[in-house]
């Protein structure tokens, strides 16, 4: 008896797993459903949760009531191991570009956990066009080192992906360019909502010119913006869920909120004895996915799609006391 | 401690001693905060918060506070940006509730922006602290140039005799949020002459070039114009001041999105606001006048959301 019922659980278990190419045709079955106003054909697991912008709704409510089309900038991460995987990608709603970040937790081939942020024109009023998907159309499609293979033999851990990522949150949050910036590449870029966020590379960071901007954007690397100390009214980066550890192509993908207190923070000195006063002037939060390619042990290309949420939000998966907690967790 | 206490009182051991110290802990405990104890802890709050020091404010252990539906530590958000005080504060209370709140004009950093709090008081001690701030960096709809001081019949005195019951008044305003869920201004009880302000900005009638913007705050409902206003839940009702008339309700209109333009007779198909265009929600505190079982004049607090974000008090 014990022996018959291994067999057959092993083997449903077997076709229970969901590869690559399974996590992804989730995610088009998924985005087609949502452009066709109609959840009911899809494989739901029995307790489905689903939130947009960090709000816990019902399936076909908020983006399924207004999604109009697919988009062409389509970037997916998968993590086969934990069952997850996140999509960058671009969408129409009634019409207008919109940038979406997805993420389903496939259980048993069904899609238990849903998680959304649309990125969509007037949600911030500094910059009331900018959804990104018209700048990540435009770039075609992920940078393909993201889809690069790293070789078995330098391929690290799960942990070792994450805790190298989590040290750019560490790093930034409340940056005083004084750490140890060793794990970015040299040849690090940055892009944030399909706009390059690095001018550069830091073999081009060592111009005087750089020493003496006042702001991180006018810096070349990752490193040279880390090291310049601008960057240190971003106050606090918490919920730092590490959804996607992807060892055979060095992704690491995590949720995260950038706070920034606007407080006696604005006012701060940089490693070289500047006073500068920089940062968002009300408490202001960024709802954020980031993925990173690390390599070789050094974070080497850095995405992220973000809008402005209210000041201090939690992301609806998570307990209060993790939504306000700069530790990362995977 | 306290049965100790009990039993030294009922042995008759300093018996005089232990009637006046029950009498003084009665009235530590239970000492109503009226109006001007209520106002005054506003007072102390919002100079708290400009020092950006809570230690000043009798909290209570438990305290909740909320800027922007959000849950947060006390001397977070607001308490660290504050810089200053405006002249216009809009005070209202509900003694028997041990709620009081507030419109006013705030800087922070230098800019200004509007804060609407509400407090809760229970035996002298903040128990309740639900805020929400209209803020140029987040919204395109404020104009704090005309919030020099509150509008006078706000602060008028209800007589005693013509002040209708807490149910009655918070029947009137809910009436208002059904009419916009149904696009009916018949059915709210305006005066013909009401007048609504949100943001700092007359909405209703308005002189704005909206050719219905001049229409009145039940015509403009019965337009249908506002019907991308699919639902406004939750409602809470958390102050009835009636010794002024008046009552202020925080509520969420949620905007689905899904319906952008609307068939007003007359004119045609019309665009509706840009909140029609895409998911989103607002959080608003609106506080209402009530003068002869009428709504005169509503002035609004409105902060845009994250699609049915909660309002941090449900």
């Amino acid at each position: 008896m014990v022996v018959l019922g291994v067999h057959p659980s092993s083997a449903r278990a077997a076709n229970e797993s969901c590869d690559r190419a399974c996590l992804n045709g989730f995610v088009d079955q998924y985005l087609d459903a949502v452009v066709a106003h109609d959840p009911s054909h899809l494989p739901l697991a029995p307790k489905v949760k689903f939130t947009e912008d960090g709000q816990q709704l019902e399936l076909g409510d908020g983006f399924w009531r207004t999604a109009s089309d697919r988009g062409t900038y389509k970037f997916y991460m998968d993590d086969p191991v934990a069952g997850q995987v996140v999509f960058f990608g671009t969408m129409r709603e009634a019409g207008t570009p919109v940038s979406l970040v997805l993420r389903l937790k496939i259980e048993k081939r069904k899609i238990a956990e849903i998680e959304t942020i649309v990125v969509r024109e007037g949600m911030n009023p500094s910059r009331p066009t900018d959804t990104g998907a018209e700048n990540f159309e435009k770039l075609g499609g992920p940078d393909p080192l993201f889809l690069e293979e790293i070789p078995p033999a330098e391929r690290i851990s799960r942990d070792e992906l994450a805790r190298t990522a989590n040290k750019y949150f560490s790093g930034m949050q409340q940056n005083d360019g004084k750490g140890d910036y060793s794990f970015f590449a040299d040849d690090c870029s940055r892009v944030e909502n399909g706009m390059q966020a690095t001018r550069g590379t830091d073999t081009m960071a060592s111009g005087s010119s750089q020493r003496s901007s006042s702001s991180y954007g006018a810096l070349a690397g990752c490193k040279a913006q880390f090291q310049s100390g601008l960057l240190h009214f971003v106050t606090r980066i918490r919920d730092r869920r590490f959804v996607v550890l992807d060892t055979e192509h060095g992704v690491a993908l995590a949720f995260i909120f950038f706070d920034h207190a606007a407080g006696n923070t604005r006012t701060f000195q940089t490693p070289d004895g500047k006073t500068v006063t920089a940062g968002p002037t009300t408490p202001w939060t960024w709802e954020m996915a980031e993925a990173f390619k690390v390599e070789k042990g050094q974070i080497r290309r850095i995405q992220a799609i973000f809008h402005r949420c209210p000041y201090g939000m939690n992301s609806g998966w998570s307990t209060w006391a993790d939504a306000m907690s700069d530790k990362a967790r995977w | 401690m306290r049965a100790l206490f009990v039993i030294g009182c009922t042995l008759g051991l300093l018996l005089f001693a232990c009637a006046a110290v029950q009498t003084r802990r009665a009235v530590a405990a239970g000492e109503p905060c009226d109006r001007a104890c209520l106002t005054g802890l506003v007072d102390q709050y919002l100079s708290a918060m400009v020092a950006h020091d809570p230690s000043r404010l009798p909290l209570a252990p438990n305290v909740q506070f909320t800027e922007d539906g959000v849950p947060l530590k006390i001397g977070d958000a607001l308490w660290a940006t504050a810089t200053g005080l405006g002249n216009y504060k809009l005070y209202f209370a509900e003694p028997p509730a041990g709620a009081v709140g507030a419109f006013a004009l705030i800087q922070e950093n230098g800019t200004p922006a509007i804060l609407e709090l509400r407090l809760k008081v229970v035996n002298r001690r903040i128990t309740e602290i639900e805020t929400l701030v209209a803020r140029k960096e987040t919204t395109n709809f404020l104009n704090t140039d005309n919030l020099t001081e509150p509008r006078p019949i706000f602060l008028e005195t209800v007589p005693a005799s013509d002040r209708p019951s807490r149910q009655e008044m918070v029947s009137m305003v809910s009436k208002y949020f059904d009419g916009i869920e149904q696009g009916n201004g018949d059915i709210v009880p305006f005066d013909p002459d009401c007048i609504r302000i949100e943001n700092g900005i007359q909405t209703c009638p308005s002189s704005a070039s909206s050719a219905l913007g001049a229409l009145s705050c039940g015509a403009q409902l019965s337009t249908k114009i506002f019907t991308y206003i699919q639902s406004v839940s939750p409602r809470r009702f958390p102050i009835v001041d009636d010794e002024r008339g008046l009552v202020l309700a925080i509520v969420r209109f949620n905007h689905p999105g899904s319906q952008q333009t609307v068939e007003v007779p007359g004119h045609g198909k019309m665009t509706m606001g840009r909140y029609s265009q895409w998911p989103n929600s607002t959080e608003i505190a609106e506080l209402f006048k009530i003068k002869n079982r009428k709504i005169k004049e509503i002035s609004a607090v409105i902060v845009t959301q994250p699609y049915k974000a909660p309002t941090g008090w449900e």
